[in-house]
């Protein structure tokens, strides 16, 4: 076979593939989003399933915001998400860059307790935490929470953040040594801009992981003001009865503000994330 | 050497604050034990004094209550209410709330940790998990001299049974609940069928309605079937039927494996696995039961009057209705009462006097008839429990009637041990594998009914002087 | 309180101490002062801090008969609640479950995520725009996947059936929740959905970094696509590969919400795995001995299972992720 047949068999793949993929995401959510604008009575019909509306209505997104209040979820869930994502950001930039320039005895165990940090069941961390947090006043204030979603992403993110400094060549600290930077200014001003891409999917990794979080919101949170949006959005799960079209709603709402995210970010990482490749 | 050193030193901190760390829960647990119970005696006057005396002594008391089942309604609802209670008393109400799902799990935490809120909305089902642990306060005391002001369904079925199983009064009740068969009138119609609520039917004639509205050729089911998480409770009050309600011998061995119960097991069993539900609903739980009656795709359902406002919402006048519970082979209803979120003290409360006056408040017939209208409850108090909403006309019909037969009579529970873990799993995943072809009907039946005995008897031994519970009625 | 600042104290000391011990050094030349502690120090003290106590007392607690409907009933009872534990009777489904669940949808995500990162390595117009969407999965919470999920593939009204009825792809309705095994697999399937864009992400990110002169080199010699792949890209990003299998692996091993959120782990157990049998289960009978148990149980195989897994794949050697 010649090379262009090759090429164009590999073209064809390519976008029979491409399109699979977009068709297997965009349709559940296609599908999410058309139940948000449709009545309850409608969507729990079980004699005829209707793919558009038949009553076209906002109602559940009026709903929402007057009965549900998702104006405050929403400011909530930004506030702590927001502050675990630059604070994760920060400690794994730090420890990651520690981890991959220093050589010591301890690494592998290190890496071990994090991995271990990593299998521990939720529940078995949460209890005790939720004992020292409330000898420290911290229940049902958003610092509480803060903290645990910090130590529940973190040794991820540090693990990840060292891998893209280990990219990044000694020598190139070495020549801003000579030129006469101090470490800290070397780091600052050559090693972190090569990272930044790096530095921005990590933060948004950390952010999605506190923004989607529903046990710990339950249990460290008792009054509903205080809510994030899982927690919310699990209460118009009733005994019996459930909301479906506002939970549609709010399900396609809470994914706003992290698809703006990822269209801001899938910038980055795919097309920055050289910084291990620089030639010298 | 100085390695060495380093390395024991490190050790022996790190078992030092092991030790440490682990004395730190263990009095925790310990001090729970000694609840407030001594100051409960001493306040028998606050039952029946009016508020005065308390805002005298109220001072900066404030509260913390917990709702396990909120929604826009309720809070308002109570928020409203605690304001109301803030004016009259001087005490201050912190509304806490956490989603129905998650609120077994909220709870459980809170009472590891030793704050459990002042007043907390209980389920009867966590009951025996709570009184075990130690985590509710006895309202004996806080009752007394006032009985005559609730329903006779309070006093002698709901603390009569609190009474037998727990040895004391814990809750009062926010609402009664009593269930119904919700039935597609249009269907029944279509049938043929003339269901009359007021006569009533038995079992046979209720399973006899389910197979006639059955029609998969029109995606029409007789039975939203309930296969997953509590499959069990429905089944154990029609097999109860069979011996009086009673579940154990008065020695502890269980009556409801005997040849008779077995056929009923099969008869019940029977219309999943003869096609009368829809296959998937040996998974269903109250969402789908609920979502599929209301939705059109079943004919009946078994549920409390809860489920009341839900199907006037969804579903159009006229379509549907309420029948009564079947009636056993004596003639009588065996139907469980029981209240959605009855209003307990925990032990964890510094305040337990305040605590009492705000569920006093909330019981208030005024406050107490808002708050059934609201949820479709039938009130606990006898001033109120003749309001134009629960007449003859409306939904609720059907589950007052019920409430005032002589000829009803709640069954027993599975028993005053814990048996959570069993309802998480056994009592319905035995059936489950019997209705996949898995086991056996008898194999299904005689498990559930040989660990329930274990356990009772078990109960028994621990507990000597403590009887098995008795079926109730109003008469 | 002053136990907690005490404990807090002692635990930053021992820290310190431990990194004194290990004795940094900057690329095996000079001794570092004060400066790795800086790096360092805080994320391990917080870590340690607040995950070395919920160890530790998880650990005492499994060897206890720990209940709290027994307060004050608390002793040492050996390897009772293990041995509870595997007398069960469905334990041997169960860790059947959690294997057949973890191995499916992992392979899955690892498939499906390699595939679409190769498709997507190279720029085409509206690249962008396609990322921007196709990675949007991964911004789901669990929750609302879940309840997605359990009422598409609802037997009765879901719109999987719908469709797969007009397709005719199928004669009659599929009890899809209703049916052992086929509840497993609906939630394999949101697992794998919920997913792939991690994957995709991490290797779309590993694959930029390969040098492109490698491939010319290769297309001068001859090379084949398969060869390529298997010889220039895949021993490249190994480190990422192996680091991502790992992570994923213990994550999913461990997660249970989308399982009580779609099935609750039935019909009769077909849909349990360990993490949502410790749920349903040991939690919620307030048997905190036995939910240690198998908190335990759960470390200890994920432990092993990551011990095993990076020395088959020989981490060390292949150079870091």
């Amino acid at each position: 076979m010649s090379p262009r047949i090759k090429r164009f068999f590999g073209g064809l793949l390519r976008v029979v593939v491409l399109t699979l993929f977009l068709l297997a995401v965009v349709l559940p959510i296609y599908w999410m989003a058309i139940t948000s604008f449709k009545t309850n009575p409608e969507i729990i019909n079980a004699q005829r399933l209707t793919y558009w509306p038949e009553i076209f209505t906002t109602e559940n997104y009026i709903a929402l915001f007057r009965l549900f209040n998702y104006g405050e979820l929403l400011k909530n869930s930004l506030v702590v998400s927001a502050s675990t994502g630059i604070c994760v950001t920060l400690l794994s930039i730090l420890g990651g860059y520690g981890l991959a320039r220093y050589k010591f005895r301890g690494k592998d165990a290190m890496l071990l307790f994090f991995l271990v940090t990593q299998m521990i069941p939720g529940i078995l961390v949460i209890i005790p935490l939720y004992v020292i947090l409330s000898q420290m006043g911290l229940i049902n204030t958003h610092v509480g929470l803060f903290i645990y979603y910090l130590i529940a992403n973190l040794p991820f993110c540090v693990i990840t953040m060292r891998s893209f400094f280990e990219r990044i060549p000694y020598s190139l600290e070495e020549a801003a040594r000579v030129d006469g930077c101090t470490k800290y200014q070397s780091l600052w001003r050559i090693v972190l801009p090569i990272m930044f891409p790096g530095i921005v999917a990590v933060f948004v990794f950390a952010f999605i992981g506190a923004w989607n979080e529903l046990i710990a919101g339950t249990i460290f949170i008792s009054t509903a003001e205080k809510w994030t949006i899982p927690v919310g959005l699990k209460s118009l799960i009733g005994k019996y009865n459930v909301q479906w079209g506002v939970l549609m709603a709010g399900g396609v709402l809470a994914l706003l503000p992290t698809a703006i995210m990822f269209a801001c970010m899938q910038k980055f990482v795919v097309e920055g994330l050289t910084a291990g490749a620089v030639k010298e | 050497m100085k390695k060495r050193l380093l390395c024991t030193l490190m050790t022996a901190l790190l078992a030092l604050f092991v030790f440490s760390g682990c004395a730190a829960t263990r009095p925790a647990q310990q001090e729970e034990a000694t609840p407030a119970k001594d100051s409960s005696s001493a306040e028998e006057a606050a039952g029946t004094e009016t508020e005065e005396s308390a805002a005298a002594a109220a001072g900066e008391i404030s509260l913390r209550f917990i709702d396990v089942s909120p929604s826009p309604a309720r809070q308002e609802y109570f928020t409203s209410i605690f304001q109301n209670f803030e004016k009259e008393t001087g005490i201050s109400v912190a509304y806490e709330s956490v989603p129905w799902d998650e609120a077994a799990n909220k709870l459980t935490v809170l009472g590891a940790a030793n704050q459990l809120p002042d007043v907390m909305t209980t389920w009867a089902g966590w009951l025996g998990q709570f009184t075990s642990a130690n985590w509710v306060l006895p309202i004996d005391s806080y009752i007394a001299g006032t009985e005559d002001q609730y329903t006779e369904v309070v006093t002698k079925i709901t603390w009569k049974s609190e009474q037998e199983l727990y040895g004391g009064i814990y809750t009062v009740p926010d609402g009664m609940m009593v269930k119904g068969v919700y039935v597609r009138k249009d269907w029944a119609e279509e049938a043929g069928l003339d269901l009359d609520p007021d006569a009533g039917w038995t079992y046979e004639e209720y399973f006899d309605a389910v197979r006639r509205m059955t029609d998969t050729a029109q995606k029409r089911y007789g039975i939203s079937y309930r296969g997953a998480r509590g499959a069990f409770d429905p089944l154990l009050v029609y097999l109860e039927g069979f011996n009086g309600g009673k579940l154990y011998a008065d020695d502890g061995s269980i009556l409801i494996n005997s040849g008779e119960c077995l056929e009923g097991f099969k008869t019940w069993t029977g219309i999943y696995m003869d096609g009368y539900a829809p296959k998937d609903s040996v998974n269903w739980g109250f969402t789908e039961m609920v979502d599929n009656f209301t939705g059109g795709l079943t004919a009946t359902l078994i549920n409390d009057s809860e489920v009341a406002p839900t199907c006037q919402e969804n579903m159009e006048d006229g379509s549907w209705m309420v029948m009564p519970m079947p009636k056993s082979i004596d003639g009588k209803i065996y139907n469980t009462v029981n209240a959605p979120y009855s209003y307990s003290i925990s032990t964890h409360s510094q305040n337990p006097d305040a605590a009492w006056l705000l569920i006093e408040f909330l019981t208030r017939p005024d406050n107490n008839i808002e708050y059934c209208r609201m949820g479709g409850l039938i009130p606990i108090k006898k001033d109120v429990a003749n309001d134009p909403t629960y007449g003859e006309d409306g939904p609720y019909s059907a589950f007052v009637k019920q409430l005032n037969d002589p000829g009803l009579v709640v069954p027993c529970a599975f028993g005053p041990f814990d048996f959570t873990d069993m309802h998480q799993g056994m009592l319905h995943e035995e059936v489950q594998k019997y209705l996949l072809g898995q086991q056996d009907a008898e194999t299904a039946l005689n498990n559930i009914c040989d660990e329930l005995e274990a356990r009772m008897k078990q109960y028994l031994e621990d507990n000597s002087g403590s009887a098995v519970e008795q079926p109730k009625s109003l008469s | 309180m002053f136990k907690l600042i005490l404990y807090l104290l002692g635990l930053a000391v021992i820290v310190a101490l431990a990194i004194k011990l290990m004795g940094p050094r900057l690329n095996n030349r000079t001794k570092m002062g004060l400066e790795p502690y800086l790096f360092i120090l805080p994320v391990l003290t917080l870590l340690v801090l607040l995950f070395g106590y919920p160890l530790l007392n998880s650990f005492i607690m499994a060897f206890e008969n720990y209940k709290l409907t027994a307060p004050n009933d608390i002793y040492f009872n050996g390897a009772d609640n293990f041995k509870k534990l595997f007398s069960d009777r469905d334990i041997g489904l169960v860790i059947k479950n959690s294997f057949i669940y973890v191995i499916t949808a992992v392979s899955g995500q690892f498939l499906l995520g390699m595939t679409l990162a190769l498709a997507l390595r190279k720029k085409f117009p509206g690249r962008g725009l396609y990322q921007s969407i196709v990675f949007l999965p991964w911004a789901f919470s669990a929750f609302v996947i879940g309840i997605m999920f359990r009422w598409s593939f609802n037997g009765e009204y879901g719109v999987v059936n719908d469709l797969l009825l007009k397709l005719g792809a199928i004669k009659e309705q599929i009890a899809w929740l209703g049916t052992p095994g086929l509840s497993l697999l609906v939630v394999i399937l949101a697992m794998i959905w919920m997913g792939v864009p991690f994957f995709a992400i991490m290797y779309l990110a590993a694959l930029q970094s390969i040098p492109a002169d490698i491939y010319e080199a290769a297309d001068i010699d001859g090379c084949g696509v398969i060869r390529k792949f298997f010889l220039i890209t895949i021993p490249y990003i190994k480190p990422t590969i192996i680091m991502t299998l790992l992570l994923r692996t213990i994550w999913i091993f461990n997660s249970f919400d989308l399982i009580v959120v779609i099935t609750g782990g039935g019909p009769a157990s077909s849909s349990q795995t360990l993490p949502s049998y410790m749920y349903t289960r040991a939690f919620a009978s307030y048997d905190f001995g036995l939910a240690s148990a198998l908190g335990i149980l759960l470390i200890a195989m994920l432990g092993l299972y990551s011990v095993v897994f990076l020395s088959a794949t020989k981490y060390n050697k292949a150079g870091d992720f």
